[in-house]
């Protein structure tokens, strides 16, 4: 099965606007959606690591994808028949109903 | 695939919570002219939660990651700015101490208690006005944001924001401690906690539509408080009895709307959805405010909802209630109390009197404009079979400001009104 990675661009903005309670509720609703991945072998290999560079200068990107306020959050490598059911998956994320970007790129050579 | 290590499960609200004993916690360290630091710190914390969680899973001891990364987070920012001069080493050495102790651990949560009673007691200083002692009180120690607060207050957030920066701005150059007043100080100050509490947890309960979710957390955060007070040695009769009344209130919360959510009057409310739980509660506080002779408000409102909750369905003790009602009225005259009354009044002595005996409030301006007062009318009214002027009163309500239901629950009334002409 072809892999995925899904690119996690979040605009730090946004967050900050949440409330504990808020914040709690999110990392609920990735968690979930992780804890489903794992569970139907979906999620390949490491499930991924925050990129964010330390001491206050947070990577910025500026790359076609996402604008360039935004912060590459963290990623996952899912496994998807094709680029279709990838997409599909990465829709079920609550990444975007916060009004984030999520990039999908196919792994090549895995 | 993974064989990562089964997501942790968090508390519900754990974030709110541990937002309030930490902000508590790291004044108590910095100071109280720095509470704005440990707030940025606590909200640094959990936005670091939120961006390393959801990749690398909840942490084994959530409470433990964010009160470590929270004081981390203080340092760096006593390190950056340098705010405490030549002091800043000795300072960030107290942080580092503290960081290594946990919460969960049974010595560390006494403390964390102490730290959130002190806070409390610190925003309610007679130098903030109440308003903001509110405000400030829900944002330190309960936890929420100031969107949060605006809508439990029905207020703009850009009010609520003016509310904190001012308690603040008082803290500082009024040089306020979080050191425990005593004697006659801590008597005053006791009752300035409880009135703060008991209006937290009245607009809680209050309303009945919108941001119910945000309403009942107010009601929750109030009776939380009072029992983190009922905890603790200063605890007197009369904040027992504030806990029994809220215990006992909260307890048919769920009970006073139906499925669509439609008003549900206390005589036709079902029992069975009462929460036993904060039942028995109430009652355990309210047994414990009989000692000593003082004889507060809250006394009496915790009796007149004990009676209720001790009632079976349809045969309510009115006549204890009015008595209680009269008692009440003899410590705190106010025509919202002489409204309730009236309404025992009508079910112990009838309609005709209960009509007489809310006269004098058609003068009382804290009723102009208010639905409830119109309301209680109209069903006197309708009592009586004057009908016609029931459904004056109940068209005259419905031009006031009322919630939904409420609005719906009049124009019932108001048919009601026809039907029987």
């Amino acid at each position: 099965m072809a892999q995925f990675m899904l690119l996690l661009y979040d605009d730090p903005s946004g967050w900050e606007k949440l409330s504990p309670e808020e914040m709690q509720k999110a990392i609920e609703k990735y968690t979930a959606w992780r804890k489903k991945a794992i569970d139907s072998n979906r999620l390949a290999g490491d499930v991924g690591k925050v990129i964010r560079a330390q001491g206050g200068k947070p990577r910025v990107t500026d790359g076609p994808y996402s604008e360039t306020k935004e912060v590459l959050g963290g990623y996952y490598t899912i496994e998807a028949a094709n680029y279709e059911e990838a997409v599909q998956k990465a829709l079920t994320h609550p990444h975007a109903e916060y009004g984030n970007t999520i990039e999908i790129r196919q792994v090549y050579g895995t | 695939m993974s064989t990562a290590a089964e997501p942790g499960v968090i508390l519900e609200h754990l974030f709110r919570h541990q937002a309030g004993r930490m902000v508590a916690h790291l004044t108590r360290l910095l100071g109280p002219a720095y509470l704005t630091v440990a707030e940025e710190a606590v909200q640094e914390a959990m936005l670091r939660a939120l961006q390393t969680w959801p990749y690398q899973g909840v942490p084994e001891n959530p409470a433990g990651w964010l009160f470590r990364v929270a004081h981390n987070s203080a340092i760096d920012a006593v390190r950056r700015n340098k705010i405490f001069g030549d002091k800043t080493d000795a300072m960030v050495v107290e942080l580092s101490r503290a960081a290594t102790v946990l919460p969960n651990d049974p010595g560390i949560e006494e403390k964390l208690r102490d730290d959130e009673l002190r806070m409390i007691f610190m925003c309610c200083h007679p130098a903030i006005p109440h308003e903001s002692s509110v405000a400030l009180s829900l944002k330190t120690v309960g936890g929420f944001n100031v969107r949060e607060i605006a809508r439990a207050f029905l207020a703009d957030d850009a009010t609520i924001a003016q509310r904190l920066v001012r308690a603040k701005r008082l803290i500082r150059e009024q040089g306020l401690t979080l050191d425990m007043p005593h004697g006659a100080e801590l008597q005053q100050r006791l009752d300035a906690v409880s009135e703060v509490i008991y209006f937290m947890f009245n607009e809680g309960y209050a309303a009945l539509e919108g941001e119910s979710l945000i309403r009942q957390d107010l009601c929750q955060e109030a009776l939380r408080l009072g029992l983190l007070i009922a905890s603790s040695s200063i605890v007197t009769p009369s904040i027992h009895a504030l806990v029994a009344l809220m215990a006992l209130q909260a307890a048919r919360l769920s009970a006073r709307t139906d499925d669509a959510g439609d008003i549900v009057l206390l005589e036709s409310q079902d029992r069975a959805r009462w929460n036993q739980r904060l039942i028995a509660l109430g009652f355990h506080h309210f047994d414990r405010s009989m000692s000593g002779d003082h004889v507060s408000e809250y006394h009496v409102q915790a009796a007149i909802a004990a009676t209720h909750a001790r009632a079976q369905s349809g045969s309510v003790d009115w006549h204890t209630i009015l008595e209680l009602y009269d008692q009440l009225i003899a410590i705190k005259n106010s025509s919202v109390i002489a409204l309730n009354r009236a309404v025992a009044v009508r079910k112990v002595y009838g309609a005709a009197q209960a009509l007489a005996a809310i006269e004098p409030l058609d003068r009382s301006p804290d009723l102009r404009n208010y639905h409830l007062l119109l309301a209680v009318r109209g069903q006197f009214l309708l009592d009586l079979g004057r009908n016609n002027e029931a459904a004056d009163c109940y068209h005259e309500a419905l031009q006031c400001r009322c919630s939904e239901p409420e609005r719906r629950f009049l124009q019932r009334k108001l048919a009601e009104c026809g039907s029987h002409a």
